[in-house]
């Protein structure tokens, strides 16, 4: 007997957990399945979340209701805030995480949701009958439902590669996904093939940290989750090492028995994320590389050694982990391993992570060909929406590039393709300025709420702070009269004081005077929160450049709102270069916004295009006349 | 809402009027920031109007039509000009225009928004498509002819080096951790100031050379009887130019041109100045006055036999720079005391006349002029050059800004420059940070 659920999630990395949580919580029965129960939300690289535009994405999971940001608040053991200075936006939040705890309460979260049921097992083949999903497993179970989203990480058809030594396993020893690549190819998805790294890890014991620079968290700073009411405490420090001319010489002296260099590794890397020996063979010149020492966990000695990744084989390994100052008695406890694994052309897909080929399969994470937890999750989170508002015949959410960076990763990979694994930068989001960490429960709680992962609590709080703000803006025009004191504070921060009475508007606009210091000095606002302040603050002195990308916001906008048919068929289309024909009709851009990215679309291309679609439907309410 | 737009609905240089049409909600507020009417007439729908146009030096008269929305050729709210002029009038009220914060229009898009509005049938929209089509093609092969020249290369290679550069700043950015990634603040300046200065050269070649395209507007003015009408008869005769009447207004009778140099010059011939009751002759003198404003270059004549008038010194009070003084009449005893930068020419006698042409040449063509120099006179080329010059300028006045607030002026520099070279996103940059910072764990 084939048990039955609405919706299957294959894979309990980041991306599967968040789309399970939603479909779950959107109420829908949930079938959760995994290869091994001790693999969910395991972070399998370093024991870290956020960072910059990771960090931004985190908080945008978080208001549209998904897990990852309040799990991480509550299993951080370091917190700090990126890009202090170097303007709002590109600031980011970076949490240390205590990677055994992380999972062991995320499990605990995913065991206690209503409807979602975990069941450990490996996915054999998908079939689709009669708009119906069978799912097999190795062991011959079967399960069938009317959606499934695919979370399978880089356990399909992975092996991991030390020097010589390879084999057929996922990531840290768990068992891989052997046969559902092939399921997949028969479905008719394109496969490539990417690679990954991940460090050694050390015994704390062996290392000798009175050398190294020590990095400190901050206290007192802002948390991912707007639910988290404590500031997270700082336990654990991070220490920063250098490579050297000795482990340079070394790696080079050794670069035959280095796989991806020898030609054994055939997968796609990312640029971002090199191997210490491809650092080493491309930028010869440089004569050191930053490496931090990170800790895995509280109840661990096992260090992270982040820029160190490397398939070397072990004796080398070790050689190279002994040169670097701080690690010259290192204990070696896990080996580094490079780790290749199949994964789909995202471009297969819709804006919603829905199959282009097959309705209601949805895709999300590093299956799409993307790299790290957040953009894992934020995808979950979607594709578990999605397959929810699939199932209750609803629209789809699709966030644009103007909302979050959420929309921007998303068309990013499903418009454009990617050809490494793809890692989210702040430099890739064009609205970057009105997409900060700081106002994403300002720009996405409200959707969260409509699509109803967010929780009446949440939205109270949400509704609470909205007119906290707007109170708090009401007021800014107050003038402030001349006066000795405003004189002196004027003064006192190197500021030219004012002729006349001034508004606390245009004193937040003088570069040197912010609100909190305004508000302190006058005894205004003492009701408010800190985070209220800044937050206004911020708005007021960035208001001209918000002003002019909100402009341009409305100008996007408008070319999304511009839906291209199903049934618009472009080879009939007069007026259409024939290379723009051929590229449109493989992309099938879902409107006019997305279209004019597929590349080589020139905004002549557009213009055309536009005429055209409104002349289809033109034609198509004539006939229905 | 959509951007109010604005093109000039004529074909240029053909025909005795001349149409600058605006399309968009904000066409009538644009219109009326210019165009005053004359006496009590009101704007209303559909009704001709004549007016000034405030140029800012000079006013010129037109005439304004109103279409009111969706009673138009775009169902928006039209606005349009006709204007009895040259080229050179035309563009100058299209860019008023556009400075009143109306944007130039893309290919077809008046159409395109007429199609859009119901105002052109469904049949019809292949045409729009096949006009689209052909404009872009035109300015893609306008486009080409610069393409494979240097001006191409040259602005290509600023995009290059603002890339560049803003790969430096995004990966501090992106990679705050590896410090030694980091952008020196004043790299960047020095980057930009370098930008600026070739952005420059570029653009102010451009207009030098979109001004000798158009021709050069000579003015002669002066009292009457100074010889006014001899001095021209003496410049052209001299060159054997062939006296042209190209049609404009009545005012705007270019009574001869020249070519000197390889440069075309426009010689206005006006009324003599002197104060007057006769009300023809006031009017004949008001225009005067405006030819000499609106002019490139005044040539004041003065008669060397005799003494200054008060007339001579309130018509030089009337000019602007540059001009050139001319004392005519050396034929003659000289009785007028020595004047600043004065040319002594006799127009009867053809003396001296050389070395006037030669004088209005240096005044009007900078010394410095390269004519294997990059530049376009192209309009929309031109106008993009400007904004990106602009976004500069307004790089150097945020310079205090943090990095982030740099690299989005910066972008904005390169966007515009992207109108010439037909990029639009900057997908370089991210490959760049790759390629030039090694970065990752």
């Amino acid at each position: 007997m084939k048990e039955t659920f609405e919706a299957i999630v294959i894979g309990a990395g980041h991306a599967g957990c968040e789309a399970a949580l939603a479909l779950a919580r959107k109420k829908h029965k949930t079938l959760l399945l995994t290869i091994s129960l001790d693999a969910l939300a395991f972070l399998a690289c370093n024991p870290s979340i956020g960072g910059t535009a990771k960090g931004q994405l985190v908080s945008e999971i978080d208001a549209l209701g998904g897990q990852m940001g309040f799990t991480a608040d509550k299993t951080a053991i370091q917190i700090r805030m990126l890009n202090r200075g170097r303007g709002p936006a590109v600031q980011s939040l970076r949490a240390q995480e205590d990677k055994n705890e992380y999972h062991v309460e995320m499990k605990k979260v995913v065991e206690n949701t209503p409807n979602l049921f975990l069941k450990q097992g490996e996915v054999e083949s998908v079939k689709l009958e009669n708009g119906k999903k069978i799912i097999k497993t190795a062991v011959g179970d079967e399960f069938e439902s009317d959606v499934v989203v695919f979370a399978t990480g880089v356990y399909l058809d992975s092996r991991i590669i030390i020097g010589k030594y390879t084999e057929s396993v996922g990531p840290n020893g768990f068992k891989n996904a052997k046969n559902l690549s092939k399921s997949l190819k028969k479905l008719g998805y394109e496969l490539y093939r990417f690679k990954t790294g991940t460090p050694a890890r050390v015994n704390a014991r062996s290392v000798n940290f009175d050398e190294l620079e020590i990095q400190k968290g901050e206290e007192n700073i802002q948390t991912f989750s707007f639910m988290t009411n404590k500031r997270i405490k700082n336990k654990a420090c991070c220490y920063l090492t250098y490579t050297n001319e000795k482990t340079h010489e070394i790696i080079r002296n050794n670069l035959d028995k280095a796989p991806a260099i020898s030609g054994e590794i055939v997968g796609v890397g990312p640029r971002y994320c090199p191997s210490i020996e491809t650092k080493i063979v491309r930028f010869a010149d440089k004569d050191r590389h930053q490496l931090f020492l990170e800790p895995e966990s509280l109840s661990t000695a096992e260090v992270y050694i982040q820029g160190f990744s490397t398939s070397m084989p072990t004796d080398i390994q070790e050689k190279m982990v002994h040169s670097v100052k701080g690690l010259e008695n290192a204990e070696i406890m896990r080996d580094s391993y490079a780790i290749e694994y199949d994964c789909i052309n995202p471009q297969q897909l819709k804006l919603s992570l829905e199959s282009k080929l097959h309705d209601g399969l949805f895709f999300a994470g590093q299956i799409n060909g993307t790299s790290g937890y957040e953009e894992a999750a934020a995808q979950g989170l979607i594709a578990g929406i999605n397959a929810a508002l699939k199932l209750e015949n609803k629209e789809p959410l699709i966030l644009s590039r103007c909302d979050a960076y959420i929309g921007v990763l998303i068309d990013d990979i499903v418009t454009k393709g990617t050809n490494e694994p793809y890692r989210m930068m702040t430099s890739r989001a064009e609205y970057r300025l009105s997409l900060r960490q700081d106002n994403a429960d300002l720009r996405l709680t409200q959707i969260g709420r409509n699509v109803g992962l967010v929780d009446d609590k949440r939205y109270r709080k949400f509704l609470k702070k909205k007119m906290a703000l707007e109170k708090v803006y009401k007021n800014l025009d107050e003038k402030i009269k001349i006066s000795d004191k405003l004189k002196k504070f004027f003064e006192n921060n190197k500021e030219n004081p004012p002729k006349n009475s001034i508004s606390i508007k245009d004193m937040i606009k003088r570069s040197n005077l912010d609100l909190i210091k305004i508000s302190k000095e006058f005894g205004l606002f003492s009701e408010m929160e800190e985070d209220i302040l800044n937050e206004i603050n911020l708005i007021v002195k960035f208001e001209g450049y918000l002003k002019q990308q909100q402009e341009d916001i409305e100008k996007a906008k408008k070319a999304e709102q511009i839906k291209i048919p199903e049934d618009f068929v472009y080879e009939k289309q007069k007026g259409l270069k024939i290379e723009t024909i051929q590229k449109l009709s493989q992309i099938k851009p879902e409107n006019l916004g997305q279209a004019s990215r597929v590349s080589g679309v020139s905004p002549a291309d557009i213009a055309v295009l536009s005429v055209l679609i409104k002349k289809h439907q033109g034609e198509k309410n004539e006939r229905k006349n | 809402m959509k951007k109010t737009i604005v093109a000039i609905s004529t074909p240029l240089g053909k025909g005795a009027i001349s149409i600058v049409r605006l399309s968009g909600e904000n066409a009538i507020e644009i219109a009326q920031k210019f165009f005053m009417p004359i006496g009590k007439q009101k704007i209303e729908h559909r009704k001709m109007v004549l007016g000034w146009f405030d140029l800012g030096e000079a006013k010129e008269k037109c005439m304004m039509v109103y279409f009111k929305s969706p009673n138009s050729f775009t169902g928006e709210d039209v606005v349009e000009f006709q204007i009895h002029g040259g080229t050179t009038l035309t563009r100058l009220i299209q860019a008023k225009l556009i400075e009143g914060g109306a944007r130039l229009a893309e290919n077809g898009e008046f159409s395109k928004r007429a199609f859009e509005n119901g105002k052109i049938s469904l049949a019809e929209a292949e045409s729009i498509v096949d006009e689209i089509n052909s404009e872009s093609e035109a300015e893609l092969k306008a486009s080409l002819k610069v393409a494979s020249g240097e001006l191409f290369k040259e602005i290509k290679s600023i995009q290059q080096d603002l890339t560049t550069l803003l790969a430096q700043i995004e990966v501090t950015m992106d990679y705050p951790e590896e410090d030694e990634n980091e952008v020196v603040r004043e790299d960047v300046f020095n980057k930009m100031t370098e930008i600026k200065k070739r952005l420059n050269d570029i653009l102010s070649l451009s207009k030098q050379k979109a001004l000798i395209k158009k021709g050069i507007n000579v003015a002669i003015i002066g009292k009457t009887n100074v010889g006014k009408s001899s001095l021209l008869n003496a410049i052209i005769g001299e060159n054997k130019a062939i006296v042209t009447d190209i049609e404009g207004t009545t005012r705007d009778v270019v009574d001869a041109s020249i070519d000197y140099n390889g440069v075309r010059f426009n010689f206005y011939d006006t009324a003599g100045i002197r104060e007057s009751q006769d009300e023809v002759e006031k009017i004949g003198i008001e225009k005067s006055k405006k030819t000499a404003q609106t002019a490139d270059i005044t040539l004041l004549v003065l008669d060397g036999s005799e003494n200054i008038k008060e007339e001579d010194e309130r018509t030089k009070k009337l000019i602007k720079q540059p001009y050139i003084i001319v004392v005519n009449k050396t034929d003659k005893k000289r009785v007028l005391e020595k004047q600043q930068n004065e040319i002594e020419v006799s127009a009867k006698n053809k003396t001296n006349i050389e070395k006037l042409k030669k004088e209005i040449f240096e005044k009007t063509i900078k010394e410095e002029i390269n004519f294997n120099g990059l530049a376009t006179t192209n309009e929309r080329q031109i106008e993009a050059l400007n904004e990106a010059f602009n976004q500069v300028e307004e790089f150097f006045k945020e310079k205090d800004e943090s990095l982030e607030i740099l690299s989005l002026l910066i972008k904005k520099v390169w966007q515009s420059l992207g109108k010439i070279t037909g990029e639009t996103e900057n997908e370089d940059i991210i490959s760049l940070i790759f390629s030039k910072f090694c970065v990752g764990k």
